[in-house]
């Protein structure tokens, strides 16, 4: 038994390699859910998919210019994302067209470019190496950066903590104190855009928003507390990041679906047997007699 | 009524226009220090207009609001619905987020901001729900737990638009006594009201926003006519014009 579990569970990270993508994806996966978290509270569950996006032109052209250097691909994906950011929100501005409109139309066009950059310097397996990543790939250069990144994430979120949840619940509570909370609202695209950039070197830029949503969504399933849903998520992902590298180890996979694959059986699961709002959870309310229930 | 300390919110010949369109025009007068002003008006008066320029969320076209009070000490409970109520967040903690504006972003709370905070629920009637989710409440116990935060918050300058619109009358009967004692400590508040026997109950005060013009005038004037009869726009002096 013992010797069975060695070999599907410890004996794989015996490789430099796994090592390193486990690493990775455990770094990954406190930063992205926490963001994940906010981003669904705060109803913006489809940005983080329009910022994979936007960023891709900005990765495109740091290989185009340095080739596969996380580096140089990370920063000019971090400029180009909040370039074509502040770019939406001043169309949106300028035309009094909503925001997300502008958004939309701004975040396909990168899509495009970035994959048409792409093409032009390079070859389809590097284009697929930046749409869905090559987590087994990663070298130490790069661990250091994404773990970098993901801890420049959690100390950013631990500093603003008190003042994004207030803003999540309740924004005229802010504004009526003349406080400006577009700041917190910058601060955090900022974040999510870096944590983004962080992915898609292990996930791929369109497949790293996956860590992102997928735990943070399972986890509304499981708590009602903003600690628990934070909690959850996070291990939901790490979860999912071990176990998505040892079936891709163990079954010749790619790795950056399989990653995302458990995540999303995590979330179907949860769905269907979650705790809170669960197809399970409204079978037993409308069998448990009044008396018994509790509100708490 | 006697009001021991001076104005702090001054209204100085306002003009407030919405998408290009005037909503009230010539807006002057004192929303006096200690006393309970009940804004009243049709709807699309102008009542949710004129709290966005006491709040400075609208510039006016002309004229100022002059408001002495610093903005962590003034608090809009807007109607319910602008909160997000799937949050998940519990009543105690609802509560506690009033000490953050003047407390500090970074800072933990302390044994002290708990016990006042556990102080404020009680005097609510509310304790037993510290640690229900807000989106478990009924709408009178969210109110309550509302008026908690600005009490946590310590305000001075209170705006509460409908506060007992779809509340149960145990909530009004406890909210009621606390905002008479938050005036009595020298607060300002300004109540949207529509139901005439909460008015007489609550108001010192009427601010009532017709035609695009403002007139004040006391409780009575306005219940024994229901509506002033022949109503005599606010002059300069800071007081109302009297029996129209």
């Amino acid at each position: 038994m013992w010797e069975l579990l060695d070999s599907w569970l410890i004996a794989p990270f015996d490789y430099g390699f796994m090592r390193r993508a486990v690493v990775a994806g455990l770094a990954l996966s406190l930063a992205a859910p926490t963001l994940g978290v906010f981003l669904v509270l705060r109803g913006m569950s489809l940005i983080g998919d329009a910022m994979a996006h936007a960023i891709l032109p900005g990765v495109a052209l740091g290989f185009l210019l340095a080739g596969f250097s996380l580096p140089v691909m990370s920063i000019s994906g971090i400029i180009f994302g909040v370039f074509v950011a502040l770019l939406a929100g001043a169309v949106s501005k300028m035309g009094g067209q909503r925001e997300d409109a502008a958004m939309a139309s701004f975040f396909i066009i990168s899509l495009a470019a970035g994959v048409m950059l792409i093409s032009l310097g390079g070859s389809s397996v590097d284009l697929t190496h930046v749409l869905f990543g090559s987590i087994l790939a990663i070298n130490s250069t790069a661990l250091l950066l994404i773990a970098s990144i993901s801890t420049l994430i959690v100390i950013i979120l631990a500093v603003i903590f008190r003042a994004l949840v207030v803003e999540c619940l309740d924004p005229l509570f802010l504004r009526g104190q003349g406080r400006r909370n577009q700041w917190i609202h910058s601060i955090f695209l900022g974040l999510l855009v870096l944590n983004l950039t962080a992915g898609f070197q292990t996930l791929g830029t369109l497949m790293a928003v996956g860590l992102m949503m997928l735990p943070a969504t399972s986890a509304r399933f499981w708590s009602k507390r903003l600690e628990g849903l934070i909690g959850i998520a996070i291990v939901l992902a790490m979860l999912a990041s071990t176990g998505g590298l040892l079936l891709s180890f163990h079954f010749d996979l790619p790795s950056g679906p399989s990653i995302i694959l458990l995540a999303g059986t995590g979330y179907l699961l949860s769905a269907l047997f979650g705790r809170y709002h669960s197809l399970a959870a409204r079978l037993r309310r409308k069998t448990t007699p009044i008396e018994t229930q509790s509100l708490t | 009524m006697s009001y021991k300390t001076p104005s702090r919110l001054i209204l100085h010949d306002l003009h407030l226009a919405q998408a290009r369109r005037s909503v009230l025009e010539h807006v002057s007068g004192e929303f006096k220090a200690g006393a309970i002003t009940a804004l009243i008006g049709a709807n699309g008066a102008g009542k949710s207009t004129l709290i966005q320029a006491i709040m400075g969320e609208l510039s006016p076209i002309s004229g100022e609001v002059v408001c002495a009070i610093p903005p962590e000490r003034r608090a809009w409970l807007p109607q319910q619905l602008a909160l997000d109520l799937t949050f998940p967040m519990s009543v105690e903690e609802l509560v506690m987020t009033g000490s953050w504006p003047s407390h500090g972003a970074l800072k933990g709370y302390c044994a002290a901001h708990y016990r006042k905070g556990r102080d404020i629920m009680a005097r609510l009637g509310i304790s037993h729900l510290a640690h229900r989710p807000l989106g478990e409440l009924s709408g009178g116990q969210r109110q309550r737990a509302l008026i908690g935060r600005t009490l946590m918050q310590e305000a001075e300058l209170l705006l509460l638009d409908e506060p007992f619109a779809n509340v149960d009358s145990e909530t009004v009967s406890v909210l009621v006594p606390i905002l008479r004692q938050m005036a009595d400590d020298g607060m300002t508040l300004i109540v949207v009201l529509h139901d005439m026997d909460h008015l007489q109950r609550l108001a010192d005060e009427v601010l009532l926003l017709e035609g695009g013009r403002a007139y004040w005038m006391l409780p009575s004037e306005l219940v024994s006519a229901h509506r002033p009869v022949n109503p005599l726009p606010f002059t300069s002096g800071g007081h109302y014009v009297g029996t129209a």
